[in-house]
């Protein structure tokens, strides 16, 4: 199953149900169906049992008559209770099925997105909303569409049973019916649209609750003692987000309940109907008592679920709206590639006047960027915070397309790469790379995916005792073998400066001739930040590495730094050429260095 | 199982809480559930009474206006019953909404009073976590139980004694069909339960390998590192694992109850026959007959409800409302002594501590005397106590031994009110609030809003006003989530450090607010510092040892020990480990 780039609608909450779960879809169906024809064949056996006991008692009839009358009661009774514990397991299959299919075809979709839609922030609010537990919107909306047809189907049955008695009752609530039900209908969009407004006053409060209990916020909220002030702040919000909202529950409420009022109005006006009928002999006292039980039991069933079905299906719909949105993001083909197996050579990269800004802003982070790295080299990128240096990784890495100018990688443009050249063709630390909560040794052997499975354990430990962690692991319960993260339940938590070793040997046993290191050491202090880049560049030698740091003293080895300001290089050259320039980096150096001086 | 709060303890405790916030709504509640129950039971009554007026009138014995009386009555209280359902649920529902905001403000009150360090206990911290959810699940749970002794028992009550006037044996029979439903579902909650404990795991397994895949965090580097297909391997194996675990566990409580179902539908059988057989010798009415057999189905159902869906919820939430009550009981400080002035100065007397559930010391036997007006600074590599000891000096957290003293008084003995009284802080991990830039400054010290002050603070921490960045100047919220604006890093740090000016104060500290920051920015912000703090007592904490120079002394910290304190000269001629250190940074600056 997948989630293709098409048009959804309400269709589609009965069509992917039963692609996903074919079975337990069609039995759930057919559960409700049944479910809703049975109480009309309920009335009818009720009427028969009742009108033979009266018979018997009246002496018109023989006892043994009852029998076949009470086993038909007997059979429906049974079949109800027992169906609808069948239909509960049916259930939960189908549940199931869905979220293996389904869920599943979600998550491929998402992984297959264009790295811009991950970063964009509205597309990811429409993303984290669509993939939220998203079976449960299908099969919500499938048992929602099922179980309304069974209701109507229900409704029409009794209506039948009136109009094959008294032909002009059945119309005449028809035509008291069907303009409430429009009613309804119309009013659950409005009450919708009003609980997305007070969607916005409740984050506020929300916001505030968690000011005011969370453990980031518990040091400035003990010292600065605001919380009387924040507190009486939060429950004015929560006020105005309740008092809205009440009003918005009350006019439901005042809705189901009227609907509810008139149509036991109706069920009254039924009855009289019927009274003459039954009164002449007409219609039989049997069917008359299980048809009044039958309409009294419609107007609880009406008062609540016609208005509550017109609310779900509102939100079924604005499900479906977004799961179009979504289905319709681009795609990337290198999403799911695995990188070359045989490792492309390096020999150049070059940007040639690259000009950048992040899809949905207007400032350019990079502006007529031109560089050029040759294989076997060390190069550096140093400028203040924001100055585009990590944006030029992604660049590099293929997550953006949408620059300007030329990136070329060996003398031909990277948009030209197959990706999955690319992706062997470099390495990169990020500033935020990933802690995968899987074994140290699995964590490690991602480095190259190919060999993940065939990788040796000396390769792991000499990646291991490169990056300074022989000791750390030795320490774990498991050796290499110990699960990172509190996910599995013999999981081990290892500190911030430990992952990020890790990240680091990740780099290590990765073949591609290209590593780039994106400031990867916030989290550790100086003498540990200088002894790593010692090493890493110890390690990669014969590679070409990239560094990217602001502490200057540890760009200084490369062969060739790049001042990047402004999204441009500013100044290019080795350490000696730009303290003689006396330019920014100058300036930089020295107040870095004037700190020990 | 220790730290079992019992069930009615619970129920207790959160109807006092509730009967404080609103006791007049609640009270009307109460009563409308007790008059609707009684409605619904009303109702086969009247059902009963019409069915009789009909029976009779076809048989030509009673009449027509009988007939008619019987059937305005059940529509009077049929609509009836359905107002009042409409008024109890939506009481009932607003009740829900309500009472929230009292209980929100009291969880909030308690998390300003409990001791800091609570957030550092794993144990404790999952009860902080859960109090919100707690205590909407306690309300639930408190509703429950009004609403089963309010509604429900109004309403069996009315049909025991209804079928016990009809036929006294239809209540014993009925009592006998409720119990294996009642079986099924106390197995079936026990059995989920465990289900919960044995699949959560996997569970979480599924949802963090997709986050693998799909997270933000993840995104770039598992796909170029081309991991996809490693992942969806692993997420497939544990998908599959969990999935089977629960079908397996589904598909036994099910048949099981299916199989109680069938003996529930025997003890219905019996039940319609002795109706049948009372209707058949005489001893009940065709009217009461169908009443009653109307109303069976209608009584199951309910039960059901109740047990399934109410008692069973009730259980499931339990753990959540166990975390609430404990965290209304977690320890509050108790300090009276006045504050008094910073004039005294601060003194560490052989001060230890360890943070709770942990064996470490993360200070180990700390002497420190701090004289006013002083300019300190804290240096030494992470995980050296730094942090620890700047919270015990500004009294967040208490000594485990020895003793902090504060202008001369025990730490510990001073009143939670006046502790913090003229302390001020920037702390590394500082807020981003998502409120506006005047709030996010006064936030601070909120008794005192005032103006000119906020305009001093502002300008002190280099916070330029330009109309692009704050389009609304003070008022501009500094939030794109609230239809305000996204600040950098560095307008943030400014708006911090603005923040941490603004309150009065004769002490501050400074830790480590600079991490993210470049170099250029962060040796300004240190000299501004130092200027501004001249007459204050100021204390700095970094592990970039070239900003501790500006510090009248720097103390050095090393395994949550102080292995040396003094100026910058002396501590480089004693060749210990802060000229370590410094030569170690300093390498990459010579030459």
């Amino acid at each position: 199953m997948q989630i293709e780039a098409r048009k959804y609608g309400l269709l589609d909450l009965i069509k992917i149900p039963i692609q996903a779960a074919p079975a337990a879809a069609i039995l759930v169906g057919l559960h409700s169906i049944l479910a809703g024809i049975i109480p009309t064949i309920h009335v009818l056996v009720t009427a028969d049992f009742i009108d033979t006991a009266i018979g018997i008692l009246q002496g018109s009839l023989a006892r043994s008559e009852i029998y076949s009358s009470l086993f038909a009661v007997v059979v429906l009774i049974a079949y109800s209770w027992v169906a609808a514990a069948l239909a509960n397991l049916i259930n939960v299959k189908f549940d199931l099925g869905l979220q293996r299919h389904y869920h599943t075809a979600v998550m491929e979709k998402r992984a297959r997105l264009h790295y811009r839609h991950i970063e964009n922030p509205e597309t990811w609010d429409l993303i984290s909303r669509v993939t939220s537990r998203p079976e449960a919107q299908l099969t919500g909306g499938y048992r929602l569409l099922i179980s309304a047809a069974a209701e109507i189907l229900r409704i029409m049955g009794v209506l039948g049973i009136l109009i094959s008695q008294v032909w002009w009752a059945a119309l005449a609530i028809l035509s008291f019916s069907v303009p409430l039900f429009a009613l309804a209908v119309k009013s659950g969009k409005a009450s919708y649209e009003a609980s997305k407004e007070t969607a916005k006053y409740k984050r506020k409060s929300y916001y505030l609750a968690d000011v005011l209990t969370s453990r980031e916020t518990v040091d400035e909220r003990t010292l600065f003692g605001y919380s009387d002030q924040i507190n009486e702040l939060w429950h004015e919000r929560y006020e105005t987000a309740r008092r809205i909202e009440h009003q918005v529950i009350k006019k439901w409420f005042v809705r189901s309940k009227a609907s509810g009022v008139i149509t036991a109005l109706i069920s009254v006006l039924i009855v009289v109907v019927l009274l003459n009928p039954v009164l002449t002999g007409a219609l039989s006292v049997g069917l008359f008592i299980s048809l009044v039980g039958a309409t009294f039991n419609l107007v609880q069933m009406m008062s609540w679920q016609l208005t509550s079905y017109a609310d779900q299906l509102a939100k079924h719909r604005e499900y479906l709206r977004d799961l179009t949105e979504f289905a319709m993001l681009e795609e990337a083909d290198s999403a799911q590639m695995v990188p070359a197996e045989s490792v492309p050579q390096f020999r150049s990269l070059e940007f040639f006047n690259v000009s950048f800004k992040y899809p949905g802003t207007d400032k350019y982070v990079l502006k007529n960027l031109s560089f050029r790295m040759e294989a076997g080299k060390h190069y550096a990128f140093a400028g203040v915070n924001g100055s585009g240096k990590t944006t030029i990784t992604k660049l590099i890495a293929g997550l953006y397309d949408n620059y300007t100018g030329e990136i070329l990688l060996n003398g031909k443009s990277i948009r030209e790469w197959h990706p999955s050249e690319l992706k062997a063709m470099l390495s990169i630390v990020y500033q935020d790379f990933a802690k995968y909560y899987i074994t140290v040794r699995d964590n490690i052997a991602l480095g190259d995916v190919n060999a993940i499975y065939s990788r040796e354990d000396w390769q792991i430990n000499r990646a291991i005792s490169q990056t300074g962690l022989s000791a750390a692991v030795e320490k774990l319960p498991q050796g290499i073998q110990t699960p990172l993260g509190k996910i599995k339940p013999d999981g081990y938590d290892i500190s911030g400066g430990e992952w990020q070793r890790i990240a680091m040997a990740r780099a290590i046993v990765n073949p591609a001739p290209l590593r780039i290191l994106d400031e990867p050491t916030a989290a550790l202090d100086p003498i540990s930040e200088s002894e790593l880049y010692q090493e890493f560049e110890r390690i990669s030698r014969g590679k070409t590495t990239i560094f990217i740091s602001h502490r200057l003293g540890s760009t200084k080895l490369a062969d060739e730094i790049f001042v990047i300001g402004d999204g441009r290089v500013l100044e290019h050259g080795t350490h000696q050429e730009l303290m003689a320039l006396d330019g920014v980096y100058a300036e930089m150096y020295e107040s870095q260095r004037s700190w020990y001086n | 199982m220790k730290n079992q709060i019992s069930l009615h303890k619970i129920v207790w405790r959160i109807l006092k809480m509730v009967m404080a916030a609103c006791p007049l709504y609640f009270s009307a509640v109460c009563l409308i559930g007790v008059i609707h129950g009684l409605s619904w039971g009303l109702n086969t009554y009247a059902m009963q009474f019409f069915f009789d007026s009909v029976a009779s009138a076809v048989t030509g014995q009673g009449r027509l206006t009988v007939v008619y009386w019987g059937l305005a009555a059940l529509g009077a209280v049929s609509i009836g019953s359905q107002v009042l359902n409409g008024m109890h649920n939506f009481m009932t529902n607003t009740l829900y909404n309500l009472v929230p905001g009292h209980l929100g403000k009291h969880i909030h009150r308690k998390a300003a009073r409990i001791e800091p360090v609570c957030y550092e206990t794993p144990e404790l911290l999952d009860d902080i976590n859960k109090a919100q959810k707690g205590a909407g699940n306690s309300l639930g749970l408190l509703i429950v139980v009004v609403v089963l002794f309010t509604f429900y028992l109004p309403y069996f009550g009315f049909m025991a004694w209804y079928l016990y006037r009809l036929k006294p044996i239809l209540i014993v029979s009925l009592v006998f069909i409720f119990i294996p439903v009642f079986i099924t579902q106390l197995i079936r909650g026990a059995v989920h339960a465990r289900l919960e404990d044995e699949s959560a795991p996997l569970r979480r397994e599924v949802d963090y390998y997709e986050k693998c895949i799909c997270d933000r965090e993840y995104f770039k580097e598992t796909r170029l590192l081309g991991a996809y297909g490693f992942f969806k391997q692993l997420y497939l194996t544990a998908l599959n694992a969990m999935q089977e675990k629960k079908w397996s566990v589904e598909l036994k409580t099910h048949l099981m109850e299916i199989g109680m179902k069938m003996l529930t539908l025997l003890g219905y059988f019996g039940v319609l026959y002795l109706l049948f057989t009372a209707l058949m010798n005489g001893e009940i009415s065709i009217g009461s007959f169908a009443a009653v057999f109307g109303s069976i189905e209608l009584m199951f159902s309910i039960m059901d409800e109740i047990v399934s869906h109410h008692i069973g919820g009730m259980t499931k939430d339990l753990g959540t409302v166990r975390n609430f009550m404990r965290f209304l009981d977690l320890p509050e400080r108790t300090g009276e002594l006045e504050r008094v002035s910073f004039e005294g100065g601060m003194r560490f007397h052989d001060v230890s501590f360890s943070y709770p559930g942990s064996e470490t010391k993360a200070l180990d036997h700390v002497n420190l005397t701090i004289k006013p007006g002083e300019t300190i600074a804290i240096v030494g590599q992470n995980g050296a106590g730094k942090s620890t000891l700047v919270k015990l000096l500004v009294g967040l957290y208490l000594p485990t031994e020895g003793v902090v003293e504060i202008g001369g008084a025990d730490s510990r003995k001073i009143s939670p009110e006046s502790i913090y009284k003229g302390t001020t802080g920037v702390f590394q991990k500082y807020q981003r609030y998502k409120l506006t830039l005047q709030e996010n400054v006064w936030i601070s010290d909120l008794e005192a809003q005032d103006q000119t002050h906020l305009e001093t603070a502002v300008k002190k921490a280099d916070l330029e006003l330009d109309q692009e960045t704050f389009p609304q100047g003070y008022d501009t919220m500094l939030s794109r989530e609230f239809d305000g604006v996204d600040l950098s890093g560095g307008q943030w740090q400014r708006v911090a450090l603005a923040r941490g000016f603004y309150r009065r104060h004769d002490l501050i500290v400074l830790d480590e607010p600079t991490a993210a920051i470049d170099p250029l920015e962060e040796t300004r912000i240190y000299q501004k510092f130092a200027e501004l703090s001249r007459d204050k007592t100021a204390i700095i904490v970094t592990h970039r040892l070239g900003s501790a120079k500006i510090a009248d002394r720097i103390v050095v910290m090393d395994q949550g020990r102080i292995v040396a304190v003094g100026t910058h000269e002396q501590l480089m001629r004693e060749r210990g480990k802060y000229a370590e250190m410094y030569q170690a940074q300093a390498q990459w600056y010579a030459g």
